[in-house]
């Protein structure tokens, strides 16, 4: 059934040396499933970010390996980890990080266009993506004129519209309320069971990570728990 | 194509950067016009001025001058070697010469001269003296009797007049009377030595048969006049001089100064390529984070290099189109002015010689460009080799 494993970590470790050194993942393995709802807890300093950044290949491991749909990525070229980050991952910061330059649609549209894909075309499918998280009364407002919950909304639909197999969220709701924060985890489940995306979501709310599949806790770089959720919903 | 390159995002960004930053990149714009206009009107100067002299150096000197073997006084059967030189192709005319120095008499002034005996129809083509003359016919040489044509400057130091006569001294040759047909004037050095007779007559004053001592050529072509040189020296073995060879001192020095002034362009230019860059690194500073979201979401480190590259394009681009047409307006500004310097200075130019010429814009615009591009290198990788993590939360 490795078919299924569309992450799979082996022997990961990141260690920043900085004058002291920091072992910030510490020799993990991990499998993740394909189509996954999948929350990652941990005291402050655990390793939670460092780890989405390896995952989502933002950053490079000191050792070990990641296999995303069966391709070891540590081998890969720069070119060839830009197109998996294009095309197969999604990443959903804390903070929406929207280009203040561009309105909401193009900002949507980044992804499509750094593929390749037509801009007609482009406005097309990003359009459709700010219809469903909602916004597409807002598709000509910059990131100045929108509130916090509908910046990151735009931020979903930017990650989500190249439709990647997998959708990273490292506190996706840290800055938000609780209203928007609960629409915004009902939007992201709605978009997993819809489109059977993978979704790995870092989170401080003990609540919502309730209510996924599956929680990984982390300790000092170290997987210390590893639970499924029976009753999820 | 074309439109498709227009498409790419990656133009999209590099405008709406160059755009967030207009008034700076419309200062660094202007250095680069500003840098590539000076250079076009230094450069137009210094073309006119190049040409001007050769101008003047190729009016008043045959393409090529043909002396003796070596070893060797005269050239004997010359008529044959005439034709051979005529057959060439490319050679407009040819003039056979006996030249030799005799003083000249006037009743009590005397003046050394240049006597130079020629076939005055081959002369003519070759020189064009009836262009310069001032008084009498130049054609009159052919005429019966001893005739001369003189230099006004040497007429003058004789205080004769046309219809004078002079008599030529030469040891151990008979003084002979030369009557005075003409007069001409070239504006150059020659005025004051050089007097014209019929090539009979001067072989006879010089009690010689039918020999030259040289022969001078002209070409429809004067930059083939090192080739046709060398090919009348090996086949022929007669000692052939181009016009390049013979002023090649004038010509090595304008060589020279052109060198040392391309050092200076090479300084404007890093001048204005420094405004380049450092529009360039401000425009990366505050677009860190942007960069880093690029990085995320997928843009190749090879597209961030491409972007900043390209907004030193179109910078330079543009400073160069500017600066192109600068300079040309400046250039009919000045032509239509025509600015006086001083003779002595500026070898006998009156105005401040100028030549709009194509390829000074495109030799400046290239240039321009390529130090632009390189100014942009250094910011363009800074922005590719940035780590996504770290840019993007720097805000
Ligand atoms: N660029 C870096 N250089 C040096 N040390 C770093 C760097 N990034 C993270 N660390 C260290 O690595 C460890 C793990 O950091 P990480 O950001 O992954 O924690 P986290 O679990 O995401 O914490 P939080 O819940 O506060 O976001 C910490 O000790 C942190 O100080
Ligand atoms: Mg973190």
């Amino acid at each position: 059934m490795s078919d299924e494993k569309i992450i799979q970590i082996r022997n990961l470790t990141k260690i920043y040396e900085n004058g002291v050194e920091i072992r910030a993942i510490d020799n993990v393995d991990m499998d993740i499933e394909t189509g996954e709802f999948l929350a990652i807890v941990g005291p402050s300093g655990s390793g939670k970010s460092t780890l989405l950044h390896q995952i989502a290949l933002l950053d490079t491991p000191t050792s070990g390996t990641i296999l995303l749909k069966g391709e070891d990525t540590t081998k890969m070229s720069d070119k060839q980890r830009s197109r998996m980050r294009n095309e197969e991952l999604g990443f959903i910061f804390q903070y929406h990080h929207l280009l203040p330059d561009f309105n909401a649609l193009e900002n949507v549209m980044i992804p499509l266009l750094i593929k390749g894909i037509r801009r007609s075309e482009a406005k097309k499918v990003a359009l459709q993506l700010l219809e469903e998280v909602g916004l597409i009364d807002r598709a000509d407002h910059r990131t100045n004129q929108l509130s916090g919950g509908q910046n990151q909304r735009v931020a979903i639909a930017r990650a989500l519209v190249n439709r990647p197999s997998i959708v990273i969220g490292d506190e996706p709701t840290g800055n938000l309320d609780t209203k928007n924060s609960d629409s915004i985890y009902e939007l992201l489940r709605h978009l997993n069971r819809e489109h059977k995306q993978t979704f790995i979501l870092v989170t401080h709310d003990l609540s919502m990570a309730a209510k996924t599949d599956r929680i990984i806790t982390l300790v000092d770089g170290k997987i210390a728990e590893d639970s499924r959720n029976v009753s999820p919903t | 194509m074309i439109a498709g390159v227009f498409a790419m995002f990656e133009v999209d960004i590099a405008f709406r950067h160059i755009r967030s930053r207009r008034r700076q990149t419309m200062f660094s714009v202007m250095a680069v016009a500003l840098a590539v206009a000076i250079i076009i009107i230094s450069m137009s100067m210094m073309s006119g001025f190049m040409k001007t002299i050769i101008d003047v150096t190729v009016e008043n000197q045959p393409h090529i001058t043909v002396s003796p073997k070596e070893g060797e006084d005269y050239i004997y059967l010359y008529h044959g070697f005439e034709d051979y030189v005529l057959g060439q192709e490319g050679v407009v005319a040819v003039s056979s010469y006996y030249e030799g120095e005799a003083a000249l008499q006037y009743r009590h002034n005397v003046e050394g001269a240049m006597l130079l005996g020629v076939n005055p129809e081959d002369e003519d083509r070759l020189m064009n003296v009836t262009g310069d003359m001032v008084a009498g016919d130049f054609n009159s040489l052919t005429g019966s009797g001893s005739r001369i044509i003189l230099g006004s400057k040497l007429a003058r130091n004789l205080d004769v007049d046309i219809g004078d006569t002079v008599t030529a001294k030469f040891p151990g040759s008979d003084p002979t009377d030369f009557k005075i047909t003409g007069i001409f004037q070239t504006g150059t050095p020659v005025d004051e030595t050089l007097a014209y007779a019929n090539l009979r007559r001067v072989q006879d004053f010089y009690g010689q048969s039918d020999i030259i001592t040289g022969m001078d050529i002209r070409l429809s072509d004067i930059y083939e006049a090192e080739n046709h040189a060398e090919v009348i020296d090996r086949e022929t073995g007669y000692d052939a001089t181009s016009w390049m060879e013979l002023n090649s001192e004038i010509l090595n020095l304008i060589a020279t100064q052109e060198q040392f002034v391309y050092i200076f362009y090479v300084m404007i230019f890093a001048i204005s390529g420094f405004g380049i860059a450092n529009t360039l690194i401000m425009i990366v500073m505050e677009k860190v984070a942007e960069i880093g979201i690029l990085l995320a979401m997928g843009t190749s480190r090879r597209s961030i290099l491409f972007i900043f590259l390209l907004e030193a394009g179109i910078l330079g681009l543009a400073g160069v189109i500017i600066g192109s047409v600068l300079g040309y307006i400046s250039d009919i500004v000045l032509l239509s002015y025509s600015i006086p310097v001083p003779p002595d200075i500026y070898f006998g130019m009156d105005h401040l010689p100028l030549l709009i010429v194509p390829k000074n814009f495109i030799i400046a615009g290239l240039f321009a460009m390529a130090i632009n591009m390189i100014a942009g290198l250094f910011p363009a990788r800074r922005a590719s080799k940035m780590d996504p993590v770290e840019a993007i939360h720097s805000v």
